[in-house]
């Protein structure tokens, strides 16, 4: 029998280091001993489900492929199966990459999804004489939205996961991105940056957050408001 | 003209209504019970044990079903699970796909058979009671004469129907109810493992070093595993955590309720109590934690205070409101519930099923018997102890790197004169951080100043 020299616990002859704290050992050799656990892992199965991931994409292609012979060969007055064709990206986009690969962080696949809606509102552009609305209003709405999306599932995930904190920061995130809209929309109208309505919004929003904010730090209101909302 | 017999169903007891709201396909609320014999096992004649007792055992022929409101159980007629041979992955989740889906599983390797089970079904107790039923069923199958008794069912008797009684409901009469205090504990920020992964780190020691250990400190074996355990725990805050954030340090303890409410169930009758310390008042030295665990348990060991606790627990689910969301709400309130409150009351598990009875014609075939408490719900460790003869052994299973808690843990041990043998699933891949390192550079006597110098 072989002990481990730091934690003075006898380690079974199986074990090659003590598992407390990495210290080798030295066994005497003996006859076969049974180990104690199995040699073999079984594999818990795929986490994520393939043939969900074939379904959809079977028939979000097949789906895209019969429209566009049906505008082709029937129905071709306009062409409608774009938009059809726009849907089935963005849908696609937006279940598969998360379903595929486990490896892919939260962020990529928000950005993934935004760059569904981008190509989706493209191709709605290129049909309703968007060469102007596009790059102006949509495109940067679209890319600072997801921005946004992606920093606040950041902070959640790195700075604070609670619900005060996160509500603040949608409150917060939600003004901004008004802003933003207001900006956009008046440069496009009149061709000036000037915030209107939104100062409004802004406001209201500034107020809920520092009211959470409050709640946040005095432990008596916070604690009120976890036993009452069961949070 | 035949009227077809209705199908028999089952609702979920108390708490088994919680573990299947929990269930992800990378989660399930899985343990393990493990016999280990003198002689190899022979999965033919496991297999034939298995068929033989599980009809004694109606809670565990079950699948799991959804209903609009609630799940609930339903017997399964089909054949039954087969035996396995035993993985060095325990404990993995389960799929709970209704017809045909068992919630149990049975494997053998070597000297031991294993039996894994959903926690809806039965607690550690129920579980104990099937597979020693069943090691005794394989034995007879081999040729040795194993009374009924002390453990052991009588497979051929009809199952009473009070087994399979909701014993939560039966006594949760209580006059007042008791509200819950949330407050977060600290929480062992392990780095995890890759999926799927059991890390189990097993010490076997004797009942009667633990007794004597216990005894100085005048205590009883689970209040003094529960207080090396804490101890463990607020050493690891204190290594890992500034003084100002600082958490108090508490443990589920599963407390097994038939002692104090008689009934014959075999499915869940347990509830949870929270000992433990707040290291913001101080570092606690080991003689104060095992005075206050000590002081903790008698205070709340007792069927007046359980009564209301369980009363507590089941006015949830007497609530009209309650009653009438459905499933997928009641899902999404009680897993966010779960998560947000009810998991970082604690920051470790530990359940103590007590000393294995079996009758005297047995122990010569018995070498051991361990339990597990599968992966735990965060990224924590849960410990199982159990007592057989007089060797305990204490188990312990998470999904992380580091093994700082059990070294803690079972240095303690050592110093207070305990004899521990260790084993371990773990593939060289156990952390030490810096830190512990230096601590680790302590021999366990060395520790031992410390611990009384604190």
């Amino acid at each position: 029998m072989s002990y481990c020299v730091k934690c003075g616990v006898e380690l079974d002859p199986s074990l090659e280091k003590c598992p407390l704290c990495g210290t080798p050992v030295w066994h005497p050799p003996t006859g076969e001993e049974e180990k104690p656990y199995p040699e073999h892992r079984e594999d818990a199965g795929k986490t994520r489900n393939n043939g969900l991931v074939i379904l959809i994409t079977v028939f979000v292609c097949s789906t895209a492929a019969g429209c566009i012979l049906l505008n082709l060969l029937l129905f071709t007055g306009s062409l409608w199966s774009l938009n059809i064709i726009g849907a089935c990206i963005f849908i696609w986009l937006f279940f598969i990459p998360a379903m595929i690969s486990r490896k892919l962080h939260t962020p990529a696949v928000l950005a993934l999804d935004g760059c569904g809606v981008g190509i989706y509102c493209w191709i709605i552009a290129l049909q309703f004489h968007g060469q102007r609305w596009y790059p102006e209003i949509a495109l940067p709405l679209i890319a600072i939205g997801t921005v946004f999306i992606v920093v606040l599932n950041l902070l959640y995930r790195h700075v604070s996961s609670s619900i005060l904190c996160t509500a603040i920061n949608t409150v917060l995130a939600s003004g901004a991105y008004t802003v933003i809209v207001d900006l956009l929309i008046g440069h496009f109208k009149t061709g000036q940056w000037h915030i209107s309505w939104s100062a409004i919004v802004i406001t209201c929003c500034l107020i809920m957050a520092v009211s959470l904010f409050t709640i946040m730090r005095v432990t008596r209101l916070r604690e009120e408001v976890r036993r009452r909302m069961h949070i | 003209m035949n009227k077809e017999k209705p199908k028999e169903w089952y609702k979920l007891d108390l708490s088994a209504n919680v573990y299947p709201t929990l269930q992800r396909r990378t989660f399930s609320s899985v343990y393990r019970l493990t016999v280990t014999l003198t002689n190899e096992v022979r999965p033919v004649i496991l297999q034939q044990a298995l068929e033989m007792t599980l009809p004694r055992f109606p809670e565990f022929n079950v699948s799991l079903h959804t209903g609009l409101f609630w799940r609930y159980l339903e017997p399964e007629s089909g054949p039954p699970p087969r035996v396995m041979k035993d993985v060095r992955n325990p404990c993995m989740p389960m799929k709970l796909n209704g017809h045909g889906s068992r919630l149990i599983r049975v494997y053998y390797y070597g000297c031991q058979i294993s039996l894994e089970a959903f926690h809806s079904l039965s607690d550690g107790n129920g579980a104990l009671l099937f597979i020693q039923t069943m090691t005794a069923v394989y034995l007879r199958l081999t040729g040795i004469v194993i009374p009924v008794g002390e453990g052991i069912l009588d497979i051929t008797e009809t199952p009473p129907a009070d087994e399979m009684e909701d014993a939560y409901m039966k006594y949760a009469n209580s006059g007042v109810t008791p509200g819950r205090i949330h407050e977060k504990t600290y929480r062992v920020r392990g780095t995890k493992e890759p999926f799927y992964t059991l890390n189990i780190i097993a010490g076997e020691m004797s009942v009667d070093d633990l007794k004597a250990a216990a005894h100085r400190f005048h205590a009883t074996i689970t209040e003094y595993l529960t207080s090396v355990l804490l101890y463990a725990l607020q050493e690891d805050q204190a290594r890992r955590q500034e003084s100002y954030l600082l958490r108090p340090v508490k443990i589920a303890l599963p407390v097994n309720l038939r002692p104090f409410f008689p009934t014959k169930t075999m499915r869940n009758f347990i509830t949870m109590m929270y000992p433990g310390i707040d290291p913001r008042l101080g570092t606690y030295t080991f003689e104060e934690i095992i005075r206050q665990i000590h002081f903790y348990m008698q205070f709340s060991l007792n069927d007046k205070f359980l009564r209301a606790d369980i009363t507590t627990n089941a006015q949830t689910q007497k609530n009209p409101f309650v009653r009438a969301a459905p499933l997928f709400v009641k899902d999404i309130i009680v897993r966010r519930f779960y998560k947000r409150v009810q998991d970082r009351q604690s920051s470790a598990g530990l359940t103590n099923l007590g000393v294995v009875q079996i009758p005297d014609e047995m122990r010569p075939w018995v070498r051991r018997v361990d339990a597990i408490m599968g992966q735990p719900f965060s990224a924590r460790t849960n410990c199982a102890v159990i007592s057989y003869g007089n060797t305990t052994t204490v188990n312990f299973a998470d999904s992380i790197v580091e093994t700082d808690i059990e070294r803690y843990f079972f240095r303690k041990l050592v110093q207070d004169h305990v004899h521990v043998t260790i084993r371990s699933n773990r593939e060289g891949s156990m952390f030490c951080s810096e830190e512990s390192s230096e601590t680790s550079d302590h021999t366990a006597a060395g520790e031992d100043t410390k611990c009384h110098t604190v």
